[in-house]
């Protein structure tokens, strides 16, 4: 199978941002199964600040997946730091699959990202708000 | 040898490059100061040499492979051959029967005649290896019915290299009332003995360009002595026994003999060379079960030395794939690998799970694989499993 340039180049330098965090303000999800070939994990660490808008300041991936999937998922990794934490992915799916030149058939793997995705930001609010501190969900 | 900057070449199972000797003797059969005259005109001189030429290379390889030269009908390869010999025993003896013997690990050359076959109506049955890759003669004798008109077995294993022993399966056909064999031999020139008359097989498929002969030629062998019978599957000039008609390709015809020649005929060297790939593929499985996680598929005792194909624990078989991919040129079993959307049916067949079928990798040898080649593709693929296992978390 040949990729486009962006999901060889993030699929090759995918280690930077692999891997996990831990901490009070980090928030974990996952989705899918390695039984059926595609796993992937998030880890994602809120800033423990008061705000109106809590900020991504690290997040982590780990994929037993095909390469467009862990693309996708070091892409995010690296491009959401500084970002607002929202239970959404920051592209939807079908901007993500045109940005990565994911085929059609493959689509379901990025509804398992956006799943592994939403249940680390909602974990990370959650995480945040237990710690005492205020964040506001985008 | 691979080019230092370009990825290492171990695909050798899947296509040779032609012979530089080789392709020598194909060029002369192409210019107008070569033989490039049809074969089939007898009218004049060009057509007589050309015609002279094919039946040296005719006879040169019945020799390579024990057989008589007359039993040699030239293909367009082993594809080819497999549908003759499966449609053309099938057509001609379907008032005996509409049973026919084959196994899951097959190629998709023969997989996919039967499978149209079935869809005409007849039956088959499709044996399960044992987890080494081998079909026992026990298995086979059970398998067989009054209504079996032919038994499709391979000798060489495409995908994991294991050698069938075709002459028990042959024995086993013999005493069940001279049940039809025919064996796909398209992996085993250059790789291991062949010899068509001693196998006891009324069949056999070969291709040129598995052992550096070109693409675009094969050859069907059909027992003179058995008296196997086949209705021919194209018409239009009756060509080779009326088998397979349309003009004979002088290039390729020679090309396949002189491949063949070149495989077989130095025993000496073919042996140092057997044993120089043995070392190769030995010094790769060493350097890649030091991973951990690695399974090997097929029963090594019983596989030429040439193949090497390799399942690895918590890789994803894509990912694996790409990672090597700039660093290897080799298959794999994963379903991007491959036209069809599966993990490879033949691992599975063996009874890998779907996962570990995904992530398998086939290396296969030749002649231009050197010893710096095989250390590069080490450290590739180790590297590769590594990232993709530390990716891949716990």
């Amino acid at each position: 199978m040949n990729y486009s340039e962006l999901t060889r180049r993030c699929f090759d330098n995918a280690g930077a941002a692999a891997g996990v965090l831990s901490g009070a303000c980090v928030g974990r999800g996952t989705a899918g199964s390695r039984r059926h070939g595609t796993w992937v994990q998030f880890d994602i660490e809120v800033a423990p600040v008061p705000a109106a808008q809590s900020r991504i300041v690290a997040a982590r991936f780990l994929a037993f997946a095909c390469p467009h999937t862990i693309a996708v998922a070091a892409w995010l990794a690296e491009r959401s730091v500084g970002a607002d934490c929202a239970a959404a992915l920051p592209e939807s799916v079908q901007a993500l699959a045109r940005r990565f030149d994911v085929p059609v058939e493959k689509l379901g793997r990025l509804l398992i990202v956006e799943d592994a995705w939403v249940a680390a930001a909602t974990a990370a609010t959650a995480a945040v708000a237990a710690a005492g501190m205020r964040v506001t969900i985008s | 040898m691979s080019p230092v900057n370009g990825p290492v070449y171990l695909d050798y199972a899947a296509t040779t490059p032609v012979d530089p000797g080789v392709a020598a003797k194909m060029a002369e059969c192409l210019t107008a100061d070569g033989v490039f005259g049809n074969p089939g005109s007898s009218s004049h001189e060009y057509g007589d040499r050309a015609r002279r030429v094919v039946d040296a290379a005719r006879a040169q390889v019945a020799l390579a492979v024990g057989a008589e030269p007359a039993e040699v009908i030239f293909t367009s390869g082993a594809t080819e051959a497999n549908n003759l010999a499966i449609f053309g025993v099938a057509n001609y003896y379907r008032d005996q029967g509409r049973h026919l013997v084959t196994a899951r690990t097959e190629h998709k050359a023969v997989l996919d005649p039967c499978r149209e076959l079935e869809r005409r109506g007849w039956r088959v049955t499709y044996l399960v290896p044992d987890t080494g890759g081998l079909v026992g003669p026990a298995q086979l004798a059970q398998a067989l019915e009054r209504e079996t008109v032919l038994v499709s077995l391979m000798h060489v294993n495409n995908e994991f290299g294991v050698i069938q022993n075709i002459e028990a399966l042959a024995a086993v056909c013999a005493r069940h009332g001279g049940v039809r064999l025919h064996v796909d031999a398209a992996q085993s020139v250059g790789k291991c003995v062949v010899d068509f008359a001693v196998s006891g097989a009324d069949l056999m498929s070969l291709s040129a360009h598995k052992v550096y002969g070109p693409k675009g030629v094969g050859a069907l062998l059909v027992s003179r002595s058995s008296g196997v019978q086949l209705e021919p599957l194209q018409f239009g000039g009756g060509q080779e026994r009326n088998l397979r008609s349309g003009t004979l390709a002088t290039h390729q015809i020679v090309g396949m003999a002189a491949a063949f020649a070149l495989a077989t005929t130095d025993a000496a060297g073919v042996e140092a060379e057997r044993g120089r790939i043995s070392a190769l593929q030995n010094r790769l499985w060493r350097g890649l079960e030091a991973l951990g996680g690695v399974l090997r598929n097929g029963e090594p005792s019983n596989c030429v030395p040439h193949l090497l194909n390799l399942s690895f624990e918590g890789v994803e078989g894509e990912s694996l794939l790409a990672a090597v991919r700039p660093h290897l040129a080799v298959s794999t079993g994963s379903a991007c690998g491959s036209a069809s959307n599966e993990a490879s049916y033949v691992l599975r067949a063996l009874g890998r799970d779907e996962r570990l079928a995904e992530s398998s990798l086939r290396f296969s040898l030749g002649r231009g694989t050197t010893e710096s080649d095989i250390e590069r593709a080490v450290d590739a693929v180790s590297a590769a499993v590594r990232r993709l296992r530390a990716i891949g978390g716990p």
